[in-house]
């Protein structure tokens, strides 16, 4: 594909986000959005295992997968190469950053699970994105995650739970916010073509 | 076909070990730190094996510096004074630090990690406290809400302790409650028995401990503590003693009693036990016999919460105005008190501004 | 929904022999999030913000600190009797600090009506809008207590 990582970087954030237009990410985005605090330490986590993940995936595919013909088993090494490298990123941290990892390093085990990460990751193959334009578009998709999630903690500080019906409190309301949110990003839809 | 399947699973299953290999060489080269030194006091080195916290490298060598909440980090009580190698403190320590003392390197030995060779100081009562296990002998109902338990040592371990200084006991888990906790109660029985120790024990509403003393342990059950705390013992001077204690807050005064008792002495000793009604009152036949047996003692017990049903004939209300029969030279008298922070502000306050007893004089043993 | 990690601690925190006996929980199966916010329905209706009545309990138990722990009445109408043991109890929201045990029972001599709390539970009501779960030892009714304290 011939466009600018560049362009793919601010079109991973607005125009395509992970999790406003492809609804990607979505467990941990509910669940953690209750603080600002803690949604902004996820989303920093997401964003650093995203771009080496992405990276360390593609090498992975071009240069293991594919010359051994195994590139039906993506899915599956994709999956066990992330969840080894959160692991190796939680013992370091632990390691050589402590402060860091009391206040971060317990999301890791998290980040495992969001389907974000392997959605980057094959949609990269799918596009046939080459080095640069992963990374870029790992980079631009991890900030459009931490902004979305950071948008609905500051909604969901703002909101009277009382005012809203029992039975939509919690991941009800969530849904229908980040489903207005949605539709407020479609209005991005079409400036760019990354696909 | 099948080579095909087993070539691609033996590719994949590859990819899957070296990935568990990297991890585990990553996990033994990270998380292992080896064998460690703590210096302490800069006299004594112990090596230990490093990644736990300086907490329970220290316990582990049986140097127990005092928690409350179990090495969590709430109480703040585990603070010592790490010089080097502590490495940078961690956020959950900032808040219980005041900038003195984060300037001066305590650190909370709970949080603080034995990473790599440190020096630490600490003071040195804290050598003296050990790690004991014993077997329940006895157990004797004061009241109804009091008991008396006896534990005993075993074989070859003995306890080095000064009346008034209480222990922290360890509860085993039972029903519902699934971890164990640690609690402090007086030493209630004389120093100069080393081989069993005596704890009074009371009820407390929603007390995992107590009511696990009190609906669990019989005569036989092991049970684990440690001891001896704190700095509330007899002090050995020739000054009358005025003895005050609250319900449970008689254990210690009973351990000094019967230690005046064993090296003999004629100090002139009143002792003001504040209770609420007559079933809160015990021990009064050890009281008694007390009386007989010292030269000059007295035992006043006073109830808050007589009913006239109970017909009681001795003395009611606040402790304090009794205490001028008590003093006849308040420039020689000690004051030992042991019971709730309320109680021991206002005989305090009493005792300084009415009485003139001197601030030093008057020492105690606060609750809360 | 999922509950954070943290979350999932301070749950296992309230639980029976954790911290308390019967833990904060008593025999009620909401989550406590649930609970904080059924309960803050509650003070809305009453027209009452939990700070307030944790300025009021604490009221009755600066009381009953000023009178010793000795039996006090205070307003003319409510008796209030404070007890202290040994040792300190953390809250199970997992912050600094430690709580005093100290046991305060007030009683409207008019009504009859009774309430115990720990210094725990008044830190717990302005913190954290924490009446513990229903028939927990010390659960306290933001109905009752506005009814009878106010």
């Amino acid at each position: 594909m011939d466009i600018s990582a560049f362009v793919l970087f601010w079109a991973a954030i607005f125009t395509g986000n992970i999790l406003l237009t492809y609804f990607l990410g979505m467990c941990s985005y509910l669940s953690i959005s209750k603080e600002i605090e803690s949604a902004f330490g996820l989303g920093v986590a997401v964003i650093f295992v995203l771009i080496v993940t992405s990276a360390l995936n593609w090498l992975v595919y071009y240069y293991i997968l594919v010359p051994f013909h195994i590139v039906y088993l993506q899915y599956i090494v994709f999956i066990i190469v992330i969840a080894a490298f959160v692991q190796f990123l939680e013992l370091i941290i632990e390691r050589y950053t402590p402060a860091l990892y009391y206040s971060l390093g317990i999301f890791l085990p998290l980040i495992t699970v969001n389907c974000a990460i392997l959605g980057v990751g094959l949609f990269m193959i799918i596009r046939q994105y080459n080095f640069i334009q992963t990374v870029a578009f790992a980079a631009g998709s991890g900030i459009g995650w931490l902004m979305a999630i950071l948008m609905l903690a500051g909604i969901r500080r703002k909101l009277k739970e009382k005012m809203v019906p029992v039975g939509l409190r919690g991941a009800g309301i969530s849904l229908i916010i980040t489903g207005i949110m949605a539709l407020g990003f479609i209005g991005f839809s079409g400036i760019v073509q990354i696909q | 076909m099948l080579i095909r399947i087993l070539e691609d699973i033996a590719l994949m299953s590859g990819i899957g070990v070296i990935l568990a290999l990297i991890l585990v060489l990553a996990q033994r080269w990270l998380s292992n730190y080896g064998e460690v030194t703590i210096n302490i006091n800069g006299k004594r080195d112990l090596t230990v094996t490093g990644g736990n916290s300086l907490l329970s490298s220290l316990s582990d060598e049986q140097i127990f510096i005092p928690s409350a909440c179990g090495g969590r980090g709430t109480c703040g009580a585990c603070k010592c004074q790490v010089l080097e190698g502590g490495g940078p403190i961690l956020p959950t320590e900032k808040p219980l630090l005041t900038k003195a003392e984060m300037a001066d390197n305590v650190r909370l030995s709970c949080q603080v990690k034995v990473k790599s060779d440190i020096k630490i100081q600490i003071p040195e009562a804290i050598f003296n406290i050990r790690r004991f296990n014993s077997v329940i002998e006895e157990i004797v109902d004061y009241t109804y809400d009091i008991k008396g338990v006896t534990f005993k040592l075993n074989e070859g371990q003995s306890i080095d302790f000064k009346a008034g200084q209480y222990v922290q006991l360890e509860t085993k888990p039972y029903e519902k409650i699934k971890q164990k906790v640690m609690r402090a109660y007086s030493i209630s029985s004389k120093p100069e028995i080393r081989d069993r120790i005596q704890l009074i024990i009371r009820l407390v509403p929603e007390g995992v401990c107590t009511t696990w003393v009190h609906t669990q342990l019989k005569v036989g059950d092991k049970v684990d503590f440690t001891g001896a705390y704190g700095d509330f013992y007899l002090r050995d001077t020739a000054a009358d003693i005025l003895f005050v204690a609250g319900g449970s807050g008689s254990a210690p005064i009973k351990s000094m009693l019967e230690h005046l008792q064993e090296v003999g002495t004629n100090r002139k000793m009143t002792y003001f036990f504040g209770a609420r009604t007559t079933k809160d009152l015990y021990l009064d036949e050890e009281m008694r016999a007390f009386e007989e047996f010292f030269d000059d003692f007295e035992y006043v017990p006073v109830l808050s919460h007589a009913t006239e049903a109970e017909n009681w004939q001795g003395k009611t209300g606040y402790l304090m105005p009794y205490f001028k029969d008590a003093i006849r030279d308040p420039k020689n008298t000690e004051a030992y008190l042991c019971g709730s922070p309320g109680m021991i502000a206002a005989v305090t306050k009493s005792l300084i501004n009415d009485y003139g007893i001197a601030e030093e004089k008057i020492y105690y043993d606060s609750f809360g | 929904m999922k509950h954070t990690p943290n979350d999932k601690k301070i749950m296992a925190k309230m639980q029976a022999g954790v911290i308390t006996y019967s833990g904060f929980l008593g025999k009620d199966t909401r989550d406590f999030n649930q609970i904080i916010a059924d309960d803050e329905m509650v003070l809305d209706e009453l027209g009452k913000t939990a700070e307030e009545i944790a300025n009021r309990l604490e009221y009755f138990q600066q009381k009953s600190f000023d009178a010793f722990e000795a039996s006090t009445l205070v307003d003319k109408i409510y008796e209030v009797d404070t007890e202290v043991v040994r040792g300190y109890l953390p809250c199970p929201f997992m912050h600094q600090g430690v709580y005093r045990k100290s046991y305060t029972t007030i009683t409207n001599t008019k009504s009859g009506k009774s309430f115990t709390y720990s210094a725990l539970n008044i830190h717990l009501i302005r913190a954290h809008h924490f009446f513990e779960g229903k028939k927990s030892h010390f659960r306290l009714e933001p109905r009752e207590l506005v009814a009878e304290l106010f």
